[in-house]
């Protein structure tokens, strides 16, 4: 009995490293938290950063695995959703497809003086694209 | 042994139009004596033919025969040891109705993407799950999070790129700058190996 529980915690812990493990090092090869701190110019307080994600990934693995009820005001899903959506947008650009897509695809066609625009077609995509999911498409289209 | 000695860097790249004759003068820069150095960057090293096309790479050895050729000097190389000449042939433009097909193209591929993306990590399932624990209400369509968070995607997109905050901010080049320098680079070098190969081949 005692050990059947040890090699469960012994799996878990385990399981913890390697999905931490795994989470690191996927945003820093996107480069989100680097680039934040370049507009920002708070290169100075990246340990902090590095902190607010560990709390975060910690809370919010506990959350979901647990399942509880905080029972807070509906308001405050707003910012919640808005801090969700920006982190994911900044996700969903530093995808290589859109760095990689827009240098050659302008260079191509010549259009390297219209490249904001056509950034500004993919964010605007984007915007759409979620916009309809949740309002349309979850409910089976029109 | 040579009395004189010049050092000569060749520039990276350079633009030209068509049919324009090309000296030693516009391509390098030169250090040395005064009137030899006017002398050499008078000499004409390439004119730019139909043949050419829109990129003509100029080796460094080909400098320094014409150098060679006409004066007896030593030449000191610093820099490049090639020259990418892009001609300018006057480009038309693309009617905008392609633009704005290739617009659409993008706008409709981004909508369908990150549609993708939220099936595909079960978005829906983990905001009605987040809704469910900050508000203990039951919602199958949260949209109270999942509007702000749509705006919110598109924010963080711009943010990322910071074409919002250029001016202010700093001059640091965004992502997309880097990345387009590092294409127009890969590109550079393609050309001088590539073109380099062919005159080898020419000359043999």
């Amino acid at each position: 009995m005692n050990a059947q529980i040890i090699l469960v915690m012994i799996i878990g812990f385990a399981e913890g490293i390697a999905v931490g493990a795994g989470f690191v090092a996927f945003l820093s090869v996107l480069g989100i938290i680097p680039r934040l701190t370049q507009i920002t110019k708070t290169r100075h307080l990246i340990r902090y950063y590095e902190w607010a994600i560990i709390v975060g990934a910690v809370i919010a693995s506990w959350l979901s695995l647990r399942n509880p009820v905080l029972g807070l005001p509906r308001a405050i899903m707003v910012p919640i959703g808005l801090g969700a959506g920006v982190f994911i947008g900044m996700l969903a650009a530093a995808l290589t497809e859109v760095l990689n897509v827009l240098p050659i695809l302008t260079k191509r066609i010549g259009f390297i003086d219209k490249i904001l625009l056509l950034l500004m077609a993919i964010v605007l995509g984007k915007v759409f694209g979620s916009l309809f999911h949740w309002t349309i498409f979850v409910d089976g289209g029109f | 042994m040579p009395a004189d000695m010049i050092y000569l860097r060749l520039k990276q790249k350079i633009r030209v139009r068509p049919g324009a004759e090309l000296t030693i003068g516009d391509l390098a820069q030169l250090i040395g004596e005064d009137e030899l150095c006017k002398k050499i960057e008078k000499i004409i090293i390439h004119r730019i033919n139909k043949k050419d096309k829109n990129l003509v790479v100029i080796d460094v050895m080909k400098v320094i025969k014409a150098i060679q050729n006409t004066s007896y000097v030593e030449v000191q190389i610093i820099g490049p040891t090639q020259t990418i000449i892009e001609v300018q042939i006057s480009k038309k433009n693309l009617a905008p109705v392609y633009f704005v097909f290739i617009w659409l193209l993008l706008f409709i591929g981004a909508a369908l993407a990150i549609m993708n993306f939220h099936e595909d990590v079960s978005m829906r399932e983990v905001h009605q799950q987040i809704y469910k624990i900050v508000t203990g209400i039951d919602n199958p369509k949260p949209l109270l999070l999942q509007i702000p968070y749509s705006f919110g995607l598109g924010f963080g997109m711009i943010l990322f790129f910071n074409h919002l905050f250029k001016k202010r901010f700093n001059e640091e080049p965004s992502p997309l700058e880097v990345e387009m320098f590092n294409y127009q680079q890969d590109l550079d070098q393609y050309v001088i190996v590539h073109e380099k190969q062919e005159d080898g081949t020419k000359d043999s």
